[in-house]
């Protein structure tokens, strides 16, 4: 069992292990700063996507002038997002309001019902079924190293996570904007006190938060041959499940657990069946749960 | 209402009466139930079109003089309540002499339900569930199931010098009667089915599955699925480098294939029962009408639609025509035999009433569709 098919299953796990990391990246980062999950995550990566195939159909330009383009929308979903489904609920600005449950429910609320109609519309406009990618774009190139087959795209997407995450790290250490995403997100009420611009922090962390997810979205679809509106689905489930299991506010966390999320499911299906791989990643999630309730990665119980 | 309104119902109805009764021409009515509202509504449409076009051509053929066959169409919205309702609605129009519906399996069999009872003929062209034809002596369907396909390319694979078959199927009803059928036959051959592997809908990565394959070292890969699952099956098992041929169901026959799988594709077997580019004289007539009445290459739905009718067109006349009655409609469709339709000849098998028809055997040859024995 354990001969050059198990390497490559593994290589295998850690490359769909990197698609749900690139998601969970932008999706931690914003449940972070507000502590409420963006629904919509996936319908920015969908987004990405799209922008970037309209490019390619339209003008045919060099990937990485594909990939600014996604970014580009990516930004604009992030800001567009951030105004209409979580700034209407930061209108109360008590103590009370910012502690309560119910208006964090109602921006978890509203930001799914932004991803359905998001979703709909891209139907609507594009049709529900697969978009044709211009086989000149997929990046599905192999690549042969002795016995083992990779692609074009998953060194893509291992380069892209990389350089995502220290990037990232980078832009939370080092820079102001950095340093004021994380005291909103340490705490949004001393971080107002001491006068920083809350509001335009918590932009600003969309924004980036969702050109991660954009980008993401279109590498991916690349990378699989398929983008359809519904595609930001199942990664987005897979990028929560890792969110959580990493500690709900901890990036590397995540990443991490969205790798083992993928080597599980590589490697349950070469000695099962694929059908398990799901059932053996969600097992992965309540074990954590049950032995670190704060998840591998997670701090204290600090939040509220 | 008032008593002179009443009297004046009555005496329309009574001056209608002998109409009816000396009228010289007969009209005959076949009911048609599918959706044209709702999910899959763009199906129903294109039923519409093909049945009118086919009892339109009907009538001015001039085959039963006298008679006029009217087709009535009813939207069932996808829906087994409404298909209920109207199934009950057909049967009690005694003009209808047999009803053609509906889409899918399950409100063609809530339908059929009540039309067992009722004693309509009911021939749907696109039910595959093996039960459908099981409810009563009274349902037929002009597609082919997987009863029907797995075998047939069973054999041409087996047939072809491959012994040890890997199967891949999509995790649903349809994909588990592609692998029973499928590997069944692959046995009764003396053949090995190396690895059964059933993905759930929605996978979008098949390099697990793939490399789980290539550990099995097949002769050739089944492939059970739909066109997009299977574009991404196709290129993915390219980028791996895995160098079998593949079959496949006859659910990957689209043009949208070609394009989203590109190279990927080439080399796919795969079988269907209509093919848009037979150089076929009838279906060539039928793409023509077809594309000058409503604009668009008919796909195979329409094609078993047009099928359906006329089948059911041709009973009607075989059951007397003008004297046609719904259980002589019943028994002629039972007995239809080699019946020259757009998608193959079609016999009905009298006690099953399975249809069974010739498939066409296609190769996928630089991304175009091409003809093979």
């Amino acid at each position: 069992m354990f001969d050059i098919f198990f390497v490559q299953q593994l290589v295998n796990g850690l490359s769909v292990g990197f698609i749900y990391a690139l998601m969970a990246i932008g999706f931690t980062l914003i449940f972070g700063v507000l502590n409420v999950v963006n629904f919509a995550h996936g319908e920015v990566y969908m987004i990405g996507s799209y922008a970037g195939l309209l490019a390619i159909t339209t003008m045919a330009p060099p990937l990485f002038v594909v990939i600014l383009v996604a970014l580009a929308a990516g930004a604009l979903a992030g800001f567009s997002l951030e105004r209409i489904a979580f700034r209407p609920f930061r209108r109360f600005r008590d103590e009370a309001s910012l502690k309560s449950k119910a208006i964090r429910e109602a921006t978890l609320l509203s930001s799914l019902a932004i991803s359905i109609i998001v979703r709909e519309l891209a139907e609507k406009i594009f049709g529900s079924n697969m978009q044709s990618i211009p086989q000149e774009y997929l990046l599905l190139t192999p690549i042969q190293i002795g016995p083992l087959s990779f692609a074009s795209g998953q060194f893509l997407i291992f380069g892209l996570s990389i350089v995502m995450l220290g990037g990232l790290q980078w832009l939370l250490k080092h820079t102001r904007v950095g340093l004021e995403i994380r005291a909103v997100a340490n705490n949004p009420m001393g971080a107002a006190y001491v006068g920083i611009n809350t509001e335009r922090t918590i932009i600003a962390t969309f924004i980036i938060g969702s050109t991660l997810g954009a980008v993401a979205g279109l590498v991916v679809g690349l990378y699989q041959g398929a983008i359809f509106p519904a595609m930001g689905f199942v990664p987005g489930v897979k990028a929560f499940v890792a969110m959580v299991m990493g500690g709900l506010s901890s990036i590397g966390g995540a990443v991490v657990c969205a790798l083992i999320l993928g080597v599980a499911e590589a490697v349950t299906t070469s000695f099962f069946a694929q059908g398990w791989g799901d059932l053996v990643a969600y097992a992965f999630l309540v074990i954590t749960l049950i032995f670190f309730p704060t998840g591998l990665f997670g701090g204290g119980r600090d939040r509220v | 209402m008032t008593k002179q309104c009443r009297t004046l119902l009555a005496t329309i109805c009574l001056a209608m009466l002998p109409f009816g009764a000396y009228a010289q021409n007969k009209t005959i009515a076949i009911g048609y139930h599918a959706p044209l509202s709702g999910e899959n509504a763009q199906y129903g449409v294109l039923f519409r079109n093909s049945a009118t076009m086919a009892v339109e051509n009907f009538n001015k053929s001039g085959r039963l003089p006298g008679v006029t066959v009217q087709l009535k169409f009813e939207d069932s919205k996808g829906d087994a309540k409404e298909g209920v309702n109207i199934a009950r609605k057909f049967s009690d129009d005694q003009s209808i002499v047999a009803a053609i519906g509906d889409f899918s399996s399950g409100v063609s069999m809530a339908a059929g339900q009540v039309y067992a009872q009722t004693k309509l003929a009911q021939l749907s062209q696109t039910a595959s569930h093996p039960d459908f034809v099981k409810i009563s002596e009274y349902q037929f369907r002009n597609i082919t199931t997987q009863a029907y396909e797995g075998p047939l390319i069973a054999n041409w694979a087996n047939s072809n010098g491959a012994k040890k078959i890997a199967i891949v199927a999509i995790q649903n009803d349809w994909g588990q009667s592609v692998v029973k059928y499928f590997a069944d036959a692959v046995k009764a051959n003396g053949g090995e089915v190396t690895e059964t592997e059933m993905f759930n809908p929605g996978t979008r990565d098949f390099r697990s599955i793939l490399t789980k394959i290539a550990r099995s070292a097949p002769d050739v890969i089944y492939l059970g699925s739909f066109y997009e699952d299977g574009s991404a099956f196709l290129q993915q098992k390219l980028q791996l480098g895995l160098k079998q041929p593949v079959y496949a169901t006859s659910s990957l026959y689209e043009q949208k294939l070609l394009d989203l799988a590109g190279p990927a594709a080439n080399n796919l077997y795969l079988s269907t029962t209509f093919l848009v580019e037979s150089p076929e004289p009838h279906v060539m007539a039928f793409v023509k009408e077809y594309e000058t009445r409503y604009g668009g290459k008919p796909q195979m739905f329409a094609a078993q639609a047009f099928d359906a009718t006329n089948i059911v067109l041709n009973a009607i006349v075989a059951a007397g025509g003008a004297n046609a009655t719904r259980a002589k409609v019943r028994d002629a469709l039972a007995a239809t035999k080699d019946f020259p339709g757009v998608t193959g000849v079609t016999t009905f098998d009298p006690k099953t009433r399975e249809p069974s028809k010739v498939l066409a055997k296609l190769q996928i040859q630089n991304g175009k569709y091409v003809l093979v024995k």
